[in-house]
């Protein structure tokens, strides 16, 4: 069973094939937002890196955000797409998610933390299980002190990641005395090996039933502007 | 002047899937050979919008997201075909919301990779051109083609495939913006056009006479003044009836796109007048522009409501003409919000 995974909910953008034999082809790009240009070249070139064809993909995963809407729709547009087009079903997994899953080994409360601009961030907390991790706290977005309240009302060794740390660390380390590391942004590798276990229990969902995690009400204001653009 | 046609290994039989979400609707068509149109689905968005009184780009690409998979299904099940028998895949890349276009061109481009077939990037304005062109193949060049809806107001000249000269453009609101913002300063609902034109039936045109911008010497366009003396006159006159204002507006509106459009045609010796975009739905404008042209000796082409308004068959086809002329698009462009027509003046 080969898995394609996409992964832009973050500014980065990262494509992966995996199966039982583990991650088989990967691309990365962290810079810039140029998910749309990216993600589209990025796919068939890891196809030809893993030497398969897309026709021999049996499950599209895809990280279903919290995220930055635009790069996230971009992700899930393309692997709804593909899933459609291949006929077969997607796993779609919380960007938290992804960011935890690497951290599993530690006895510390595990706090993704996503940067969610307007000084806002997504978050959520997880905690070590046998064989895996375990959400502690629903995924929520709030202001970067919101966060800290959290963590000071739990009180118990943390470990702090994701690009919501790295761009907020001194405000997070000002309010509360906890650890920081991991990786920035989540990845498509890690995105194919979640899927893949999921996959083995045929967790998978049809691409219509694939929903996306905004976290935040839409922004409700008309954009005159960028509707006089179109004249 | 002829097309030039670089690939003619595309041809009649080849079959392009049109994709379109650049505002607020959600659009897919299979076109063959440019002209045969075998199917077209569109999913309005006009009731989400409707609480808000316009287009809000964050609601629109969300619902985008989630109805496209299923218009583009539908628009393979109604053609009757096998999604192998797709020769190219087209997309609207601009203008347009950046977040909304970007779930049809991401989608687009990778529907052409898992197929394995071109991917043609398209102008929506363009596209529009194209429009009256698939109701009516033997329009001849070259036309004169008003384009107005909510997003666009513009006299083109088409001379050829791909070849066009701008003659005006509005330089505030839209025609289409107007009347959304007049329709909800009259609080009579959401979209405007057909909001006004149906309130219009029950007035007198004649009952206030509001300015003409006819900013003279151009094809330009200016609808923002119109708009604020509709306020400024309701607010002095509360009583007035709506159906009055709406039908004095409206007819202030069509009187200048209608003058306009006649004149441009008669400088650049078109043969037709063909009218497109959601405004062209108004029954006022389609009326004046037939009797202007019967007046003109020229033809009046006035496309269906369903070829006027955003749809995917138009993207198909200028698809089609665009990748005879110009081959693929890479895979690796994005949306470009602004995007302009490549005109022959500017
Ligand atoms: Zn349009």
């Amino acid at each position: 069973m080969l898995i394609l995974g996409i992964e832009t909910a973050t500014e980065r953008v990262s494509v992966s094939i995996g199966g039982h034999e583990g991650v088989i082809g990967l691309f990365e790009v962290t810079k810039g937002r140029r998910h749309a240009e990216t993600l589209v070249p990025a796919i068939d070139f890891v196809c030809k890196q893993a030497g398969i064809e897309l026709a021999e993909i049996s499950v599209v995963a895809v990280d279903v955000g919290p995220g930055l809407f635009t790069g996230m729709r971009v992700g899930l547009s393309a692997a709804k797409a593909i899933a459609q087009a291949l006929s077969v079903p997607m796993i779609g997994i919380s960007s938290l998610d992804l960011l935890a899953f690497p951290c599993r080994h530690t006895e510390r409360v595990v706090v993704p933390v996503i940067d969610a601009r307007k000084g806002e961030v997504f978050y959520a907390m997880y905690r070590q299980v046998p064989g895996g991790i375990q959400q502690v706290a629903e995924p929520a977005v709030g202001p970067v002190e919101d966060l800290v309240a959290d963590l000071m009302a739990r009180s118990q060794d943390v470990l702090v990641v994701g690009d919501g740390a790295v761009r907020y660390r001194e405000e997070i380390l000002e309010g509360f005395h906890c650890e920081m590391g991991g990786d920035a942004h989540p990845s498509a590798g890690q995105l194919v090996q979640l899927a893949h276990a999921r996959a083995l229990r045929e967790e998978w969902v049809q691409p219509r039933d694939i929903e996306p995690v905004y976290l935040r009400a839409p922004d409700a204001k008309i954009n005159w502007a960028t509707r006089a653009a179109r004249t | 002047m002829s097309e030039s046609i670089a690939h003619p290994e595309f041809d009649e039989s080849t079959l392009v899937l049109g994709i379109e979400t650049s505002c607020d609707e959600t659009a897919a068509a299979l076109v063959m050979g440019g002209y045969d149109v075998v199917s077209s689905v569109v999913s309005t968005q006009v009731e989400i919008h409707a609480e808000f009184g316009g287009v809000v780009p964050e609601v629109a690409s969300r619902a985008h997201l989630e109805v496209l998979n299923p218009v583009i299904a539908r628009s393979i099940v109604e053609a009757g075909i096998e999604d192998s028998r797709i020769d190219a895949i087209a997309c609207t890349v601009g203008p347009g919301l950046v977040g909304a276009l970007l779930v049809g061109v991401s989608a687009a481009k990778s529907l052409a990779l898992v197929y394995d077939v071109p991917f043609i990037g398209v102008n929506h304005m363009e596209a529009h051109l194209y429009a009256a062109s698939l109701e009516d193949p033997t329009l001849e060049f070259p036309l004169v083609v008003l384009l107005v809806s909510g997003g666009h107001t513009m006299l083109v000249e088409m001379q050829d495939h791909g070849r066009y000269r701008l003659l005006g453009q509005t330089i505030d609101d839209a025609a289409g913006e107007a009347f959304d913002k007049v329709a909800r300063f009259l609080d009579l609902g959401y979209p405007g056009g057909p909001a006004i034109d149906e309130a219009a039936l029950l007035g007198d045109p004649e009952a206030i006479r509001f300015p003409r911008a006819l900013i003279d010497g151009s094809y330009n366009f200016s609808f923002s003044g119109l708009k604020t003396s509709v306020m400024n006159y309701v607010r002095k006159h509360p009583d007035v009836s709506s159906a009055d204002v709406a039908a004095s507006f409206q007819a202030a509106v069509v009187d200048v796109l209608v003058t306009k459009a006649r004149a441009a045609a008669k400088e650049v010796g078109a043969t037709s007048i063909v009218l497109g975009g959601g405004v062209a739905a108004n029954s006022l404008l389609r009326e004046e522009i037939l009797d202007g042209c019967v007046k003109d000796g020229i033809q009046g082409f006035l496309p269906s409501r369903a070829m006027c308004t955003d749809n995917a068959a138009m993207i198909a086809a200028a698809g089609w003409h665009r990748l005879r002329s110009d081959g693929p698009t890479p895979l690796d462009v994005g949306a470009t919000p602004n995007l302009r027509l490549p005109f022959l003046n500017v």
